[in-house]
């Protein structure tokens, strides 16, 4: 159940997660980066077990200082991920669907499945619209 | 009957350059014009009309080409009066000269192959043929720039090359960062125009002429210092010097074909070209001449240091033209005009080349652009990588291929000049780094084994992307070599000079070589390096340049305009002459007049009769 606030696993999880990414944009071959993405995995795993809470709190606040001083400028993000060079590359080309409504009916009949099915689906995204947030 | 045919010949060839040269205008505007129809354009309209064009263009030129070549044939022909007084005109007027005559072929057949390319790279975009519209359209500004005699059209044609860039740059619209590169290129060279208009103005006012032949013998003795510096500014923001160079890495956001033809070959050294242009007034004017010489040194080792550790394919690209750009100032800088010319040409094919090179590796790993997450692909596309190699070899100036020529050249003429050492160590050092930055290349891209995930064959099967490569891969070799031996030297070079200094240009770059060959090694090696991370931050954040320029010259604008409001409008208009200076200035007054009125009634009617008194007994004695 997601709530506003982040659990102690979920920080140390995405501090993980980070770092194991600004770790392969450093070391670009990748026996180099899995030698010590397993350095780095035993130093996460030799304090797993920490029960008490501040102290484990005040080595993920360490673990996040070490993070931001080690951290690549540049970090390699994937192309269609936010930041990359294919982001939304292709939101010029997409069209709204309420145009589907708009086709000539000869188009329409290119695809009977589809809008045969389409009133209702637009029948029941109304009445989502009344209960639902989104 | 020799002599008949001699004479002949030289008279018709000025009529045969100026119209094959009118011809290529007319071959390239025709697809512009009937894509003006209601009618719909075909879907292969792009490469039936557009590619064909060029490419018929491209053979209508050479015919010019060759007859300057054999006669040393130039015209000016000057056409349509738009308007004018007395004293001055604005005509169209073209200018065929050894400049022009040589650069409209090599503009013309690197766009044939880029346009070829681009209908390969873009087949998936529904709006094809606006791109290839865009790109023709550009390609018509840039001959219009380039064939200018008077700066009125000159500016036509780069105001229209600035434009299309910012189209082109941002096609794909969607994108914010794209929109953002957009108009970043516009607004940089939006200041350099300043410079270009102010020398206009300083033109129009002094020369009373905006024509090239008038401006170049009436200034024979002035001192020509504003005008060139305004010159110089347009060459920064066109040519993206250090200053106003943050635009050119930027503009990589626009797809492949568009960077490998506005932004290495032919728009970004229209601003060395109009220097070029200029250079019998440059000649004269030894503050002009440091600037640049200077101007382009810091540009060189900048956008060379800046380089070395970018890890996107197409920013080592970008940041390699800004730093031959720099070159090709340093070259105007030692008064050699000729010689950054030849840079220009010979820069366009590799550079272009490096580019399609880019594109087709980029689009075989579906849009990958970082070079971490490539590698191994000598085996893959090994003609695609020989040609990668082939173009960095010729960039970095490997002895006989086409940036040998130039660029040995220009290192020849800065270690034999008695001018700024500081310039020249910096220009040795960017002569290094590009041996650095483009062995890094070749060696993340071809080298080593693949670090990409096996999703789509990559293959070379299709001629549409091999022969362009192919072409210019030629281009990269012979280029040099055709154009230093069929064209004579405007200067004469200093021929003879100490083994060390000749040699200076290979042994710097050898060392770059092998410098960057270990650093390369050591990136396998197990041990943990700890990089200079400073060092590397500098360069990897651009010299935090752009982070800071960009948010400075915003924040200065913001608290000018707090200020207005603040302090000129609300305190000074409002409190202090305005409505409130009303006040502040009459209560005193008020205050006073009240202190006085007391409304003691009893003591000002003593005090009167008591003055009275006085006066009647001063009167009557």
């Amino acid at each position: 159940m997601a709530s506003a606030y982040l659990t102690h696993q979920q920080k140390v999880l995405r501090l993980y997660k980070k770092s194991l990414r600004h770790l392969e944009s450093w070391c670009i071959f990748r026996d180099k980066y899995r030698f010590y993405a397993c350095l780095l995995r035993a130093r996460f795993d030799e304090n797993k077990g920490e029960k008490d809470m501040v102290k484990a709190t005040m080595m993920l606040k360490s673990g996040e200082e070490e993070f931001w001083a080690n951290q690549h400028p540049q970090p390699y993000i994937f192309p269609d991920s936010p930041g990359g060079t294919s982001y939304e590359r292709y939101e010029c080309y997409k069209v709204p669907e309420w145009v589907l409504d708009h086709w000539h009916p000869s188009e329409k009949a290119m695809y009977p499945d589809y809008f045969s099915k389409r009133e209702q689906w637009k029948k029941l995204r109304m009445q989502k619209r009344s209960t639902s947030l989104l | 009957m020799l002599n008949k045919a001699i004479e002949m010949n030289t008279l018709t060839s000025p009529l045969h350059l100026t119209s094959c040269m009118i011809l290529v205008f007319f071959i390239l505007s025709y697809p512009i014009l009937t894509s003006l129809s209601p009618k719909p354009l075909k879907t292969d309209w792009a490469i039936s009309h557009v590619k064909k064009a060029v490419k018929l263009a491209f053979f209508t030129s050479l015919l010019p080409l060759f007859l300057f070549l054999n006669q040393g044939t130039e015209t000016i022909m000057t056409d349509w009066k738009w308007m004018g007084t007395d004293t001055f005109n604005l005509c169209i007027s073209l200018k065929f000269d050894f400049f022009s005559t040589i650069f409209t072929p090599i503009a013309l057949f690197v766009t044939w192959s880029i346009l070829e390319f681009a209908s390969w790279y873009m087949h998936t975009d529904p709006n094809m043929n606006r791109f290839f519209k865009y790109l023709l359209i550009f390609l018509i500004a840039m001959i219009i720039l380039v064939t200018a005699n008077n700066m009125f059209q000159l500016f036509i044609g780069w105001e229209g090359v600035g434009i299309m860039s910012f189209l082109l740059i941002g096609w794909w619209y969607g994108r914010t960062d794209a929109n953002t590169a957009a108009l970043q290129a516009v607004l940089y060279n939006r200041v350099g125009d300043i410079g270009l208009i102010f020398t206009m103005a300083w033109f129009a006012t002094n020369l009373n002429s905006w024509d090239l032949q008038q401006v170049f013998t009436a200034s024979k003795d002035m001192d020509l210092t504003f005008p060139l510096l305004g010159l110089i500014i347009a060459a920064t923001g066109k040519s993206a010097q250090f200053g106003l160079h943050p635009w050119l890495p930027s503009a990589m956001e626009g797809p492949t074909p568009v960077s490998a033809l506005l932004h290495s070959s032919t728009m970004v050294v229209a601003g060395i070209f109009l220097l070029v242009r200029m250079s019998p007034l440059l000649e004269n004017n030894p503050t002009a001449l440091t600037t640049c010489l200077c101007l382009g040194a810091l540009t060189t080792l900048f956008t060379a240091t800046c380089a070395l550790t970018q890890n996107d394919i197409k920013k080592i690209v970008a940041f390699s033209t800004s730093s031959q750009l720099g070159l090709m100032m340093v070259t105007i800088g030692l008064n050699q005009p000729q010689l950054a010319f030849l840079h220009i040409c010979t820069h366009a094919f590799f550079k272009a080349m490096l580019f399609l090179c880019s594109g087709s590796i980029i689009h075989s790993l579906n849009d990958e652009q970082d070079i971490r997450k490539m590698g191994g692909m000598n085996h893959l596309v090994p003609f695609t990588s020989s040609c990668l190699t082939l173009g960095s070899l010729a960039l970095t100036g490997t002895p006989f291929l086409a940036g040998f020529f130039s660029k040995d050249a220009i290192i020849e003429a800065l270690n034999t000049s008695y001018l700024n050492a500081w310039a020249l160590v910096l220009t040795l050092l960017a002569t290094s780094f590009t041996a650095v930055y483009s062995l890094r290349i070749v060696f993340f891209v071809s080298m080593g084994n693949p670090r990409f995930t096996p999703l789509s064959p990559i293959n070379e099967n299709n001629p549409t992307v091999i022969n362009p490569i192919k072409r210019l891969a030629w281009g990269s070799i012979i280029a040099g070599l055709l154009i230093t031996s069929n064209v004579l030297p405007m200067k004469t070079p200093v021929m003879s000079m100490p083994p060390l200094l000749k040699l200076a240009a290979l042994t710097v770059t050898l060392l770059g070589v092998l410098t960057a060959i270990e650093l390369a090694s050591l990136t396998n090696k197990q041990f943990k390096t700890t990089p200079n991370l400073t060092a590397h931050h500098f360069s990897n954040m651009l010299g935090f340049f752009p982070a800071i320029i960009h948010r400075l010259t915003p924040k200065l604008n913001l608290v000018l305009g707090q200020t207005i409001a603040a302090q000129t409008v609300d305190q000074t208009w409002l409190e202090k002459t305005g409505p409130k200076a009303i006040v502040s200035l009459n209560e005193p007054l008020i205050k006073t007049t009240n202190n006085i009125q007391q409304g003691m009634i009893k003591t000002y009617l003593s005090l009167f009769f008591f003055t009275l008194a006085m006066a009647l007994l001063l009167l009557l004695t």
